[in-house]
């Protein structure tokens, strides 16, 4: 049967979610769960037989579903600090409610999270190991602070000892055909979501959409469905016409506000059109080397957030030449400090604006509508 | 050569570093924490420092780099491993020998008196240790003002307590003239470098008597191991730092709790004070897990969150009214 667009993620989605509390209706998951972060080598898992759910993408769900607020309060009272991440706070806050949009995740055998996108993921993993009292695996990938060959020789040995640890959890033994298989998986769905983005500069296609399917390169980017979603998606956008040349190139420069019903400040961007983004590039990831360990330390401990100064600021200008951008709305996210700095050599005009990706409330509306003004006038008197 | 330094995980056997204790002129602070935001606001201001090296163990500290890296100083991160398995030990000591390296490129000088630091460094441990295990009958305030000064010295000239001259029995300041310290007030201190020495004075004024602490200028400074200066240089540095009492940062919240609460209940510990920087994520997180385990063991705890290196604005407050809650305890 023919596949489209709208049923391949149905399937996905499907899949993902299938074990939720709210379908499980009770029901034991078949495989051995793990709960992962963003930057996970899900790989491995998947190679492994075992599933992985993403607590970080979840808060997004909860948020978009317009709940986080009584999920934050609630973690408060668990002595969660609102200074901390958001995504933490909700995610924490909807597991003592018992249950969010779609109840909360199947429970964890093992906990694996990794400090490639930020440092505060080891510290919530923590907490979740200690309601859950299950092994918690920490990946610590060095990025670009040390030398390619201190960093393998590090990195691998963890990647080995992860190994080790999840086919004595589930029992089975990796395959190291299927791994490959599987990273080659994530490469063919890598380069079929960058076809996908590329068309942001271009077509009539709303930033909206990208934001949103992200969600299937993070979750199930080894499986061979997204690589075929992302095909067809490229396909549907390179049909669509072409963007009306009317609205000022905007690059925005942070995460998608997930509770918001565009996913960024639409109401504050009359006459502005995003052009780029490099949130949703950030799973565009490299997986380049000689034999899957080389592949798997390159995608992972080179993640964007893992990258120097000087590796962000060549990225990132690249990705706004491309995106034809003459200004940037760059987050000052009070959940994500190691994003702000991305944007410290940005040469384009910018409005820097005090945000947070999952709490509505933390955002002074009418000092970001004055910001955006300023920088509507900074461009247009150019 | 006067390179600022954060952190213990920084080896101080490789070469003279200035401890950063805190930070007095023009501010900065944004969503990053105070600690943090004030030693960049000193290595881009101080003259007299022409460095800066520290670790990157926190969402704070990750951002270091992108604000030095500009300053024309020199600067180095290290990235310490998570824990001391042979890989991580390797990984950290392969990263020591660039540091010695890229400092002896940068100043023209050669490095070469490691063993005998690696003495010195062990000694000046032995010293701290050797109060540490009487503190509380010690002024914590003088004990921590006495180990800040030492570490701002050059090591071999960290061989006393310098002008702090040999630490007096626990005084109690006190700033009421009703309070004092009992048996029954014996705290343990939880935090990152307590870069506000007042908060110590306060802590005493408010008749708490401090029987240890989890700092990495103190309690977890005297929990590494000695180096031996006959063996690999490099492995030894690594492995002796990578012996200490576990910081936050190195994701094994199970592990460091395990150690605290061990001594905590040996010392009759009946109060723990957190000291948590606004913003400081590590100790965010810990901070409900580690109270959790004290409510367990019917331990008080409080939290004093200070905005930057030298605040203190609540801290008196909060510590009277710990002090007592468990005079009521």
């Amino acid at each position: 049967m023919e596949q489209s667009v709208f049923g391949l993620q149905a399937k996905i989605m499907r899949e993902y979610y299938k074990d939720f509390s709210k379908y499980a209706k009770g029901r034991a998951p078949e495989r051995k769960v793990a709960w992962v972060t963003a930057f996970t080598p899900i790989e491995i898992l998947e190679a492994l037989d075992i599933s992985y759910y993403y607590p970080e993408s979840y808060a997004a769900v909860i948020a978009a579903s317009e709940k986080e607020q009584d999920m934050l309060d609630r973690s408060a009272l668990l002595d969660m600090s609102r200074d901390c991440c958001s995504y933490s706070c909700c995610f924490n806050g909807c597991l003592d409610a018992g249950g969010g949009p779609r109840g909360v995740p199947p429970k964890p055998d093992v906990l694996i999270a990794t400090n490639n996108q930020c440092n505060t993921l080891p510290g919530w993993w923590n907490l979740l190991a200690d309601k859950y009292d299950v092994p918690l695996i920490v990946l610590d990938y060095p990025g670009e602070a040390v030398d390619p060959v201190n960093a393998f020789n590090y990195v691998n040995a963890q990647h080995l000892r992860l190994i080790s640890e999840l086919e004595k959890l589930s029992g089975n033994i990796l395959d190291e055909s299927k791994l490959a298989a599987n990273i080659d998986a994530s490469v063919r769905s890598v380069n079929a979501w960058n076809r996908v983005i590329s068309f942001l500069s271009s077509k009539e296609v709303k930033a909206t959409t990208l934001f949103d399917d992200i969600n299937f390169l993070i979750t199930a980017r080894c499986k061979p469905d997204t690589s075929e979603l992302y095909t067809l998606m490229a396909d549907e956008i390179r049909d669509v016409p072409d963007a009306a040349d009317d609205g000022i190139p905007l690059f925005w420069l942070g995460y998608p506000l997930w509770y918001h019903k565009d996913r960024y400040l639409s109401e504050l961007l009359d006459g502005f059109r995003i052009t780029g983004s490099n949130y949703i590039t950030w799973w565009s990831l490299d997986y380049s080397g000689n034999s899957p360990y080389e592949q798997l330390f390159s995608a992972y401990n080179y993640t964007f957030l893992n990258l120097s100064q000087a590796g962000r600021d060549r990225r990132l200008s690249g990705l706004i030449r491309e995106s034809g951008a003459r200004c940037a709305v760059v987050l000052h996210n009070k959940s994500c400090k190691c994003d702000f700095v991305s944007a410290r050599n940005v040469g384009i005009p910018q409005a820097e604006i005090e945000i947070d990706m999952i709490d509505r409330n933390y955002l002074n509306i009418d000092r970001a509508k004055a910001q955006l003004a300023l920088l509507k006038e900074t461009v247009c008197s150019e | 050569m006067n390179i600022l330094s954060l952190s213990g995980f920084v080896p101080e056997a490789i070469c003279d570093t200035v401890r950063f204790t805190g930070y007095t002129g023009e501010r900065n602070i944004a969503h990053y924490c105070g600690y943090t935001a004030d030693y960049i606001s000193q290595v881009m201001n101080d003259h007299d420092i022409d460095g800066a090296v520290f670790p990157k163990t926190c969402d704070s500290t990750r951002t270091l780099m992108s604000y030095l890296s500009g300053s024309g100083k020199f600067c180095f991160q290290f990235v310490p491993p998570s824990d001391g398995t042979p890989s991580g030990v390797e990984f950290y000591a392969n990263q020591i020998r660039t540091y010695k390296r890229s400092v002896e490129a940068f100043y023209g000088i050669t490095l070469g008196d490691i063993p005998e630091r690696m003495e010195m460094v062990n000694e000046r441990n032995k010293l701290i240790l050797g109060a540490y295990e009487r503190l509380s009958s010690l002024s914590y305030f003088e004990y921590l003002s006495a180990i800040h000064g030492m570490l701002k010295l050059p090591l071999k000239e960290q061989k006393t307590f310098g002008k702090a001259g040999p630490l007096s029995p626990q005084k109690r300041i006190d700033m009421t003239g009703q309070r004092s310290a009992t048996k029954e007030k014996r705290v343990f201190i939880v935090g990152s470098f307590l870069s506000c020495l007042q908060i110590a004075k306060d802590v005493e004024a408010a008749g708490l008597n401090v029987a240890g602490d989890s700092l990495p200028e103190s309690g977890r400074l005297v929990s590494a191991r000695p180096m031996d200066p006959e063996g690999d240089p490099y492995l030894e540095i690594a492995a002796h730092i990578l012996s200490m009492r576990h910081s936050p940062t190195q994701n094994s919240f199970r592990g460091l709790i395990s150690r605290d609460i061990s001594e905590i209940e040996e010392k009759n510990v009946n109060g723990v004070i957190f000291v948590i920087q606004k913003y400081c994520e590590p100790y965010e997180y810990l901070y409900p897990v580690y109270k959790k385990e004290l409510d367990k063991r019917g331990i008080s705890s409080v939290k004093i969150s200070p905005d930057h290196s030298e605040d203190r604005a609540k801290a008196v407050l909060l510590l009277e009214a710990f002090a007592d809650k468990l005079q009521e305890g």
